[in-house]
């Protein structure tokens, strides 16, 4: 019994979830905290959280380079998870900063709103670092139940009701496919470890046209890809994103979507390489195909939120072109997009909350007429924002698109390439329709805009920097992606 | 033998959760879950996890549908008229996958197919369960545990109640 207490004890290196479990205990500590808190004050929650997210990015940080490995390999903190596990920080703390004023604005000033949103980063770094298809399965199971409530925060608001109610049916659905595939993926290799089902499946290349494997990686792909917002499988996300508030669906276009290709990249890297020309085949049509619906669709959008929805389902698709290159180029440049995109999109959708009227979200395109010149600063920035979406220089939007789309080519894939640059030219309408109503268009004249809080500003003011550093210096952390992928 | 056990189950499993998703009275969808929940575990034990198989009915059989059942008196869902129709359509369907897993137990009790050769190929007692479940599966037990806090705090959040629209009122 000592013997078998000791060997136990000897796998676990609690270094390798040092990270989450920090987040964790925050968290847990907020929910207590919370309790003592008088009814309504939410500003020392999200200072908690903050300080919660400054120490996990610490212990993050200083693992960089030094990959940690535990629970006999169940989990890895390599570099691949610690620059994942970067960017989910980043969603989150630029999340919080924009909501405090937010969900007080609207009415839910409610203390269990940022321990949510710590258990979802949570969830999300087990997903990133987790080597094991149940630690995949469960930090994506965390993520997602978190995500569920916090798409219904809302209560009384019947939109955010469909959100979460929609989005835990739909993603209870993709759940059961993506546990339908590991076990048939078990069932083919008796394991769960994706190290061990890799070497396997090489050993045994007669299983590779097995058609339990098959149906297996299929079912799998189906589950991330679900997550992922990837045509066909992206119905849920306008209504979802359109639903839910503001801030959860900037927090859920960026970080869950990241913790979501992380998996699944590592997925397909370390089990199926044997398999390689055969998926990149299937998501060379599902990158196509995402590209083009999020992007044609989004064109006949006058909601700005689900113009942005449909617009991350088409950045989805530009991620999936780095899968498909499947070389160091095209995965360190998801890496890199992702970290963009959280900088881009969150920021952008940091300034749709401020173009809020008093009392009532304002997330029309007519309703942002003239918010250009009422709002200059903001005008600036959220076109600035925009532009990085649309991928031109010198913004991090372009640094990624053009990583992502150098890597398709240096792979061969000339089509996908000159596919994705026509996509993002059908992208500049939809964006730069937004700033038509920005700066052309004469503002209502009794238009009582919102004050401007200052923790909103500082997550706006991170996006920018973000977005300027990675568009003008984006060799530095396009180095730290090539580092960081396997 | 033991295939053809596992084949008799599986469709016993598979008629049974179907008419438990088709069937409109609740209690007897409960009762189809639990046919299946039954030929699950003797399926369990079929494979060699006689552990698993117990729990599986204590668990899911014994607690799970208790608090189904339960559930279903709380809110009244069991329509209180009697349905048209002929009454054989009701419980023969039951009858037969309950005869079904009844064969199949005695049938293991008083044959059992592992037996024949020994124990089966993987035979998993509750200690090598244990070793497996704290050692590999450490992590996946500890998030687990943190999953149904989270679970726990957001449903209690969402079933809290909470007069929203009188407060605005009060306010403002």
């Amino acid at each position: 019994m000592e013997n078998l207490v000791q060997t136990a004890l000897n796998n676990v290196n609690m270094w390798a979830i040092m990270p989450s479990i920090i987040l964790v205990c925050f968290a847990m500590g907020l929910l207590l905290i919370n309790a003592f808190l008088p009814r309504g004050a939410t500003k020392p929650a999200m200072w908690i959280s903050l300080i919660g997210l400054a120490v996990t990015a610490f212990s993050v940080i200083s693992g960089w380079g030094s990959p940690q490995y535990g629970f006999s390999d169940a989990v890895a903190l390599d570099n691949f998870a610690t620059f994942f596990n970067v960017t989910f920080l980043i969603a989150a703390a630029m999340t919080i900063l924009m909501s405090d004023d937010y969900i007080r604005r609207e009415g839910y000033p409610i203390g269990e709103y940022y321990p949510l949103i710590l258990f979802t980063t949570a969830g999300a770094m087990w997903m990133a670092s987790g080597t094991d298809m149940m630690t995949i399965f469960l930090g994506l199971e965390v993520m997602s139940i978190s995500l569920y409530v916090l798409a219904g925060f809302f209560r009384g608001d019947v939109r955010s009701n469909e959100a979460g109610l929609k989005y835990f049916l739909l993603g209870a659905f993709s759940t059961g496919f993506l546990l339908y595939g590991i076990a048939l993926i078990y069932g083919v290799t008796g394991s769960t470890r994706l190290s061990e089902i890799g070497v396997f499946l090489n050993a045994h290349p007669s299983l590779l046209s097995n058609p339990m494997t098959l149906a297996g990686i299929m079912l799998l792909s189906i589950g991330f890809l679900f997550k992922i917002a990837a045509a066909p499988f992206h119905m849920w996300t306008p209504d979802v994103y359109e639903g839910a508030p503001t801030p959860i669906t900037a927090f859920m276009s960026a970080g869950p979507k990241a913790a979501a290709f992380a998996a699944f990249l590592r997925i397909m890297e370390y089990c199926f390489f044997s398999l390689k020309p055969e998926w990149t085949a299937v998501l060379w049509a599902l990158a196509v195909l995402t590209m083009i619906i999020g992007n044609v669709i989004a064109i006949s959008q006058t909601n700005v939120k689900r113009m942005l929805a449909y617009s991350s389902i088409a950045h989805a698709g530009y991620a999936l072109v780095g899968m498909v290159a499947a070389n160091e180029i095209g995965y360190s440049a998801i890496l890199f997009y992702m970290l963009a995109y959280t900088f881009m999109n969150i920021g952008a959708f940091a300034i749709l909350v401020l173009a809020g009227k008093k009392g009532e979200e304002n997330l029309t395109l007519e309703g942002l007429s003239g918010f250009g010149y009422k709002r200059p600063l903001l005008g600036v920035a959220f076109t600035i924002c925009l532009f990085s979406l649309m991928g031109i220089p010198p913004t991090a939007g372009f640094a990624g698109k053009f990583y992502i789309f150098a890597g398709a080519v240096k792979a061969g894939y000339i089509w996908l390439a000159i596919i994705g640059v026509l996509n993002s030219a059908v992208s500049l309408y939809y964006y730069l329709r937004v700033m038509v109503y920005m700066y052309f268009r004469e503002a209502e004249e009794d238009y009582s805009w919102v004050k401007v809080p200052v923790s909103v500003v500082v997550s706006i003011v991170i996006a920018l920097v973000g977005i300027f550093y990675l568009g003008i210096i984006p060799g530095a952390v396009m180095d730290l992606a090539r580092l960081a992928i396997f | 033998m033991a295939s053809i056990l596992f084949y008799i189950l599986a469709f016993v499993l598979l008629a049974a959760t179907l008419l438990c998703v088709t069937c409109r009275n609740p209690v007897h969808a409960v009762i189809y879950l639990v046919k299946g929940f039954f030929a699950l575990a003797l399926m369990f034990y079929l494979l060699g996890a006689p552990l698993i198989a117990a729990w599986e009915v204590i668990v899911y059989v014994g607690a799970i549908m208790v608090l189904f059942l339960f559930i279903i008196m709380v809110l009244e869902l069991a329509p209180r008229e009697q349905p048209q129709g002929p009454g054989w359509k009701r419980w023969v369907p039951g009858l037969m996958l309950a005869a079904a897993v009844i064969f199949c137990s005695l049938l293991i009790i008083f044959q059992d197919p592992s037996a024949a050769s020994g124990n089966p190929a993987h035979f998993v007692g509750p200690r090598a369960f244990g070793e497996a479940l704290f050692g590999r599966f450490g992590l996946a037990v500890e998030v687990v545990s943190f999953q149904l806090l989270f679970a726990a705090v957001g449903a209690y959040y969402l079933g809290r109640y909470q007069p929203r629209e009188q407060d605005k009122e009060e306010t403002s």
